[in-house]
């Protein structure tokens, strides 16, 4: 899967989730930029993102991420593993 | 005051031409100002600054995970080891005496720790630096003197905001330039906050002491209003204190976080969390809240519950040390619940702004919230769990048909009935005396005319401290 694939999914995940049909994530997107993302539906938006991917993050790796740059980052190094 | 006035002077004629030599002067002024209050306690604070900016080096060198672990421990134990002896010493001493009833045959009288000034906000000032560290998600500060000054920040150390460090470092990292609007809006917040404190918060105290000092005989109805001050009194007094605080590091040329936005006109409990002490609220929301959700994602909504709770014990107990903070913390956790389960926490709150008046419905939802929070400051203010209790009972009685002994004080209800309709008309600004909106440059004028010459109506009283310097 490429980074491009992987962003798509996630606008979908975010779009869904946010309940925010105007939503349109870059790989520097970080939660400032969207008023919906907040501590509890960033939760939200890890366990959906857990189930689309067939992954599981572990806490540090959920901590580390600025935007959504890395957050792809940590999904690519999941699923080649 | 005498003191800010000089360091504003020489911060702007001699010492801002490099950032070396700002930042050697500004430290000078920390020290000198922690140092006012009590010298003894700035070698805690530099003791503590030392330990941190070392320990934020060896995490980033830090060969693997466990070292990078250790090291983290140790911040974290030297941080909260000091706030928990300093703070809650002799308030487990006092509950084990309690509970194993050792009170009549102590053979010792339990120590009295004097509470070092601004602990509770610079420790966690410094926490939030390890965890960011170790997170990896900023770079530890290499250069000692910024990071002192990070730390000892004079506006801010006695009672917040509690900044983070991505926010504050780099400004420190720059030269400013005299901002002339920063600062007339720098002079405006502090005018507004003196105002807010010496004016209305001041005003309430003798009120609000009167009523929690005889609550026992006092009428419901007496109780109703005391409480009412009281709910009044400690937002002026604290959100009057973070406005002269910000106002201060404005005509600095710096920005710190925001600490309130207008709380009493929430309309859910989350809501009002997301207003008041800011700063705090999100301090504990990234580090407690979030690692506890997070690492129990599946449970669902128990994992929020569980999260919120702890959440706030942690404020209660940061707050200070005693049960009824305790209880303070758990009542506004278990008032989020049935906000969690009807999946509104967080749904957004924003007003009919095309009206000056709320809706019926908007009105309902804050005066609610407000009598919640109400509520919520029996504990927050009663001497003990005993005391809040009988207050509570008081406050529910039929007494409450009867006149108020205490009087009512219809001037004190007149100016904040005043002063709140202000903030509402104003509540889209950072603060309400932020910008004026009226053309006529005479009326505003008389406005700033007229706070500023109410300060000193107030001034011949005996001076009160504001109420978060204990915490």
């Amino acid at each position: 899967m490429e980074r491009s694939d992987i962003l798509i999914k996630l606008q979908d995940i975010f779009i869904n989730i946010l309940d925010n049909e105007g939503i349109e994530l870059l790989e520097n997107t970080t939660a400032n930029d969207i008023e919906e993302w907040d501590s509890l539906t960033h939760i939200q938006l890890i366990v959906e993102i857990e189930k689309e991917f067939f992954i599981r993050f572990n806490s540090k790796e959920i901590r580390k991420w600025n935007n959504i740059g890395e957050m792809i980052d940590s999904i690519l190094e999941k699923i080649k593993k | 005051m005498y003191f800010f006035i000089i360091v504003f002077l020489l911060y702007w004629n001699f010492f801002n031409k490099t950032i070396k030599l700002r930042n050697i002067f500004l430290l000078f002024s920390n020290c000198f100002f922690y140092a006012w209050w009590n010298w003894k306690f700035l070698f805690l604070l530099i003791l503590n600054i030392v330990l941190v900016y070392v320990l934020g080096i060896k995490i980033e060198k830090a060969k693997n995970e466990k070292l990078k672990k250790i090291f983290l421990t140790i911040g974290l134990a030297q941080g909260l080891g000091t706030l928990f002896y300093c703070k809650y010493f002799n308030f487990f001493i006092s509950s084990f005496i309690d509970v194993f009833g050792l009170k009549d045959n102590l053979p010792w009288t339990p120590l009295n720790i004097i509470l070092p000034l601004g602990i509770s906000f610079y420790t966690f000032r410094s926490i939030g630096y390890l965890l960011d560290v170790y997170n990896e998600k900023i770079e530890p500060e290499k250069n000692i003197l910024i990071f002192a000054n990070f730390v000892s920040f004079f506006p801010t150390i006695i009672s917040g905001p509690i900044d983070k460090a991505n926010k504050l470092i780099p400004q420190l990292k720059h030269i400013s330039t005299f901002n002339y609007e920063l600062a007339v809006k720098g002079t405006k917040q502090i005018l507004w906050g003196l105002f807010k404190k010496m004016v209305i918060a001041d005003g309430c105290s003798d009120y609000v002491n009167i009523v929690f000092n005889n609550s026992a005989s006092l009428p419901s109805s007496s109780l109703w209003i005391g409480l009412f001050y009281y709910t009044i009194q400690i937002y002026m007094d604290f959100s009057g204190y973070s406005d002269i605080a910000i106002g201060v590091s404005k005509l600095l040329g710096f920005r710190v976080a925001r600490n309130f936005n207008y709380p009493y006109f929430s309309q859910n409990i989350a809501d009002y969390w997301k207003r008041w002490h800011i700063s705090l609220t999100s301090w504990l929301t990234e580090y407690i809240f979030t690692p506890i959700s997070i690492e129990l994602r599946d449970w669902g909504n128990k994992a929020v519950i569980l999260g919120i709770i702890l959440t706030f014990l942690s404020s209660g107990l940061w707050h200070g040390a005693n049960w009824t903070f305790v209880l303070w913390g758990l009542l506004n956790g278990l008032y989020f619940i049935p906000l969690i389960i009807a999946g509104k926490m967080n749904k957004k709150k924003k007003f009919n702004s095309n009206n000056f008046f709320p809706t019926p419905k908007e009105f309902f939802s804050m005066l609610s919230t407000f009598l919640l929070v109400m509520i919520t400051n029996v504990f927050f203010r009663a001497d003990s769990v005993k005391l809040a209790f009988v207050y509570l009972k008081g406050l529910f009685s039929y007494s409450i048909f009867k006149y108020p002994t205490t009087g009512f004080d219809f001037l004190m209800l007149f100016l904040i009935l005043i002063t709140m309709i202000f903030e509402w008309s104003q509540k889209d600004k950072e603060f309400a005396l932020e910008s004026l909106n009226i053309k006529y440059k005479p009326i505003r004028w008389g406005i700033y005319m007229i706070l500023f010459f109410s300060l000193f109506q107030f001034f011949d009283q005996p001076e009160r401290e504001f109420i978060y310097f204990k915490f």
